[in-house]
């Protein structure tokens, strides 16, 4: 992490999912959705934690802006470097369309068949509610920026 | 003594195990090697979490998944073991942890089992358990640690326990895994290191938390409690192609050991068999001489 201490302008972001870092370069501009709305991160923004909601996340290089099909998480950014963690982190050219609707169809049968006698139904609903946001997601930006893929 | 018939049979039989032990011991190492990778790469996700949760734990909450219950009146204990055997000591280690960590609480506890090998174990003892969960234990994906995650912070938000402990082989080298007990919840293990990084990078300007550290928390603890878990996963995992590619090497020199032996002894045995020919010939011509 000795590359934050290089420049004091120079922003940093890192997206790292349970399968690994999936991004991990300078930015001029972080853009995610956080719990308050979306938010812009540019150098010497104040420490800040906040959730990720489904969504995407944009990073800003130049004239590039690398895009990201993420899943709720968490955001932080301080001393230059704002970190995503989320469970899942996609590029839009990576989002398989096909998978995606069948686990949607996936979890529209696994709430119809839940069982809303037992103590936690609520729980699993929501899981089951928020696993399919996530899905619908993918599909959602894979379709918005399929075309530039 | 066996005869060379015998002996040549037992020998076939010795180097076809030997044969099976060798491929598997070879699947089990690429196995391995994929599984050792999936925990390095999924380190930075739980380290950064974790420091994640320190940050926000410091601005105080008393959140009990965090801070804990005044009384501690029962206990969960959540085992992972492995699907599969021909794994060496893998899962007895880790189950006998576990029978250790029942026999040393004064409450009750409740158990919950991941992999077969340990369902079957406590089914044999007919133990109770509160859920069981199987089929990943060679390939764990996120959402089998959620699975198992979203059990636990239940039965502990719900009042069935006060405390979580998840059981687990750490994962140290294809030789080594170590049985550990690690607490789950209430989740403040992660503070107490907290000191001496700040002593070393000197006081940090504190965050600003959306909307509060409160909210953020009764998001973060579920999930840095899947994250525990998942990384357990893929370190048993690991751990179990490791053990099963050692357990498998041993076997395979165990067998070549055995079929030396064999050989040597069915040499024996036909030179004896030989010489026992010649003497007969020998009594015979001069039998016939006499």
């Amino acid at each position: 992490m000795s590359e934050q201490q290089g420049d004091e302008r120079q922003l940093y972001c890192r997206v790292i999912t349970p399968e690994g870092v999936v991004f991990d370069e300078e930015a001029d501009m972080v853009i995610a959705r956080i719990a308050d709305g979306d938010i812009g991160v540019l150098a010497q923004h104040a420490p800040t934690i906040s959730t990720v909601e489904i969504g995407e996340v944009r990073v800003r290089q130049g004239e590039e802006t690398v895009i990201f099909a993420t899943s709720d998480g968490f955001f932080k950014t301080s001393e230059n470097l704002v970190q995503i963690l989320v469970e899942r982190a996609v590029r839009p050219e990576d989002i398989d369309i096909e998978e995606a609707e069948h686990q949607i169809e996936e979890a529209e049968r696994e709430l119809a068949e839940l069982d809303r006698g037992r103590p936690d139904w609520e729980r699993i609903e929501k899981e089951i509610e928020r696993r399919r946001g996530v899905e619908e997601n993918m599909v959602l930006v894979a379709r918005r920026h399929g075309e530039q893929g | 003594m066996a005869s060379v018939r015998d002996i040549k049979r037992q020998i076939s039989s010795v180097r076809n195990i030997a044969k099976m032990t060798d491929a598997l011991q070879t699947v089990s190492g690429v196995k391995f090697r994929r599984a050792e990778s999936r925990v390095r790469k999924s380190r930075p996700y739980a380290e950064n979490f974790e420091e994640m949760m320190r940050a926000v734990a410091r601005a105080g909450s008393n959140n009990p998944l965090l801070a804990g219950r005044d009384e501690v009146r029962n206990v969960a204990v959540a085992t992972l073991t492995s699907d599969r055997g021909l794994c060496g000591g893998f899962n007895a280690q880790v189950l006998r942890r576990t029978m250790r960590f029942r026999r040393e609480q004064n409450v009750p506890v409740k158990q919950v089992a991941s992999g077969r090998k340990g369902i079957a174990f406590f089914r044999f003892r007919r133990m109770e358990m509160e859920e069981s969960f199987s089929g990943f234990s060679d390939g764990p994906d996120f959402d089998d640690a959620q699975r198992i995650g979203r059990t636990l912070t239940g039965l502990f938000e719900y009042g069935e326990v006060d405390e979580v402990y998840l059981i687990y082989n750490r994962f140290q080298s294809a030789l080594v895994q170590r049985p550990v007990v690690m607490r789950l919840l209430p989740a403040a293990a992660p503070e107490e290191r907290e000191e001496e990084e700040d002593e070393e990078n000197g006081p940090k300007a504190p965050f600003e938390f959306v909307p509060d550290a409160d909210e953020i928390l009764s998001a973060l603890i579920p999930r840095y409690v899947e994250t525990q878990i998942f990384q357990a996963l893929l370190e048993g995992a690991a751990g179990e192609h490791g053990a099963r590619m050692t357990a498998m090497k041993n076997a395979t020199d165990n067998a070549n050991e055995m079929a030396s032996n064999l050989t040597l002894q069915m040499n024996k045995a036909r030179q004896a068999q030989i010489t026992r020919e010649i003497s007969e010939i020998a009594a015979g011509a001069e039998a016939l001489a006499g």
